[in-house]
């Protein structure tokens, strides 16, 4: 009885430190989105919303849901992200570079 | 760089030399010959093509024929050497071809043709269509050959259909380039169906696993669906996501190793996470982002796939261009940068992929294969800002002309 409360309360524990990372992450991304001068850097941080952010959310979802069933389809959903989101920051990059886009550099005064 | 097959073909390199010189002898009055070469690798319509290249030398056309192919792998890579023994086997086979039809041909024409074999390019991977014309006409240089004649199956570059082909990389030489204008076999016909019969029960295997992963293997509606599902991936991907054939002892140590190399990812995106973040969270912290390049060694396809993608899921990192082996890479930090310069991913990449002992390689610092493109440290310039730099002005310019334009008209309406 003991053990399956603490136990019990360790996993709430951890879902809400995820679920907190995850925002933390999340708002760090949107911040850099904002911040950041130009496509490229911009990039870099929109990604960043994905690998960690989505990642300790759908950490913080398969320890709240358990293991069997949606547990395992959450572990899979974090995979398609971490393999399509890299895909998809190359291409817009690449777009861009295509574009012939300079990326920005200290002292330039686009911004 | 290349060698020849065997003792016997090198005499004959030495009969092609005399032939030359002889032909040299005699340019007073009579045509020189030139020497042709004819890129090989197994494809239907080899055969055709040897019979064609025989049919011209002894017509008078060519007095060597040099029969090369060009490696996609790279010595000492795990398996290089069965490839290369595949290779020489074809080789062996186009050089017998050639020569049996050298003897049917009438009278003494096919004498005094030289056929030599090579094996070239070994010693690098190659990606494009570029890297290959380049070996090739190296190759071309040093026989003193000036026309390259190809077969129309010829595709070294394997399935990655996207780049420019060949033949336009080729028109930028000084070769002269031929077609072999021999019969093309409809499409399915060019793949070896035992190499698609694994390649398809793998993806299909694959597929159905899948579905049953998301439904429910006791169900026999599951079981419909997920047949007609898997059969219909298998059928349409099956060439485009595997272009090599699962192994028995490859692909599962690819998977144990790719397995060990996740942790090892996930750890390198967290540190990177937060030296990021604490970056954009710190306005006194500022970013020198720079576009940097560096040449990686790994294979194409998949594992130069898996390197761009770990180097863009690691926050401060973003790969924009895959050019050949060149990844030009976009870096946020300084500190970004340097650590993709100590190759840890392309080590990584490489050990996933070809196992422990391939992953011991020189850093591409060590080795000089990067340029920091950009900002106070830049070595190389930045290949947009040379060639587009000035069209963007260009365009520039005739943005304002043209808005300039239309408000003189708005003016004068």
């Amino acid at each position: 009885m003991d053990a399956a409360g603490t136990l019990g309360t360790l996993r709430v524990g951890l879902i809400v430190v995820f679920t907190l990372l995850g925002l933390f992450f999340s708002f760090v991304s949107m911040t850099g989105v904002l911040r950041l001068p130009d496509v490229y850097s911009r990039a870099h941080t929109a990604s960043q919303a994905d690998t960690l952010g989505a990642g300790f959310g759908l950490a913080a979802v398969a320890l709240a849901v358990g293991w069997e069933g949606a547990g395992f389809k959450t572990v899979l959903l974090l995979f398609f992200i971490f393999v399509t989101n890299p895909t998809a920051a190359h291409a817009i990059a690449r777009a861009a570079f295509e574009e012939g886009i300079v990326p920005w550099t200290e002292g330039d005064d686009r911004r | 760089m290349w060698w020849v097959t065997d003792d016997a073909a090198e005499s004959v390199t030495d009969d092609a030399v005399d032939a030359d010189s002889a032909g040299d002898a005699v340019d007073a009055g009579s045509e020189t010959r030139p020497t042709v070469v004819v890129p090989v690798e197994p494809s239907p319509t080899l055969r055709a093509t040897v019979a064609h290249v025989v049919e011209a030398a002894t017509d008078g056309e060519f007095s060597a024929l040099h029969f090369v192919e060009i490696a996609s792998w790279r010595d000492g890579d795990p398996g290089s050497d069965d490839r290369t023994a595949e290779a020489q086997r074809v080789l062996e086979r186009v050089v017998a071809w050639a020569e049996a039809d050298l003897d049917d041909a009438d009278g003494d024409a096919g004498d005094d043709v030289a056929v030599v074999s090579a094996l070239i390019g070994a010693d690098e991977y190659l990606f494009g269509p570029d890297d290959y014309v380049d070996v090739l006409a190296e190759y071309a240089e040093e026989h003193d050959a000036d026309t390259v004649l190809l077969d129309p199956e010829y595709t070294p570059v394997g399935n990655t259909t996207l780049l420019q082909p060949l033949e336009f990389a080729l028109s930028n030489t000084s070769l002269t380039v031929r077609t072999a204008p021999v019969g093309r076999p409809t499409r399915p016909e060019r793949l070896r169906s035992e190499a698609t019969g694994v390649r398809f029960a793998a993806m299909f295997g694959l597929s159905l696993a899948f579905y049953f992963v998301l439904g429910d293997p006791l169900y026999w509606f599951d079981w419909v669906t997920g047949v007609a599902t898997a059969a219909i991936v298998s059928i349409t991907l099956s060439r485009i996501s595997l272009d090599a054939d699962p192994a028995v002892p490859r692909t599962p140590m690819r998977l144990v190793r790719g397995a060990i190399y996740v942790p090892v990812l996930l750890y390198e995106i967290l540190v990177a996470n937060l030296v990021v973040a604490r970056v954009i969270l710190d306005p006194r912290l500022p970013i020198e982002p720079s576009m940097n390049r560096m040449r990686v060694i790994v294979g194409s396809g998949l594992p130069l796939m898996t390197l761009a993608n770990s180097i863009t899921l690691t926050p401060g990192t973003l790969t924009v261009r895959a050019r050949d082996s060149d990844l030009y890479v976009h870096s946020l930090l300084p500190w970004a940068r340097e650590g993709l310069f100590d190759g840890g991913l392309e080590r990584w990449t490489r050990f996933v992929y070809y196992g422990r002992s391939a992953a011991r390689l020189p850093t591409p610092r060590e080795r000089g294969d990067h340029a920091v493109l950009q900002g106070p440290d830049a070595t190389e310039e930045l290949p947009i800002a040379a060639a587009d730099g000035g069209e963007t002005d260009v365009e520039d310019a005739e943005a304002t002309d043209t808005a300039g334009g239309a408000e003189e008209e708005v003016t004068d309406a």
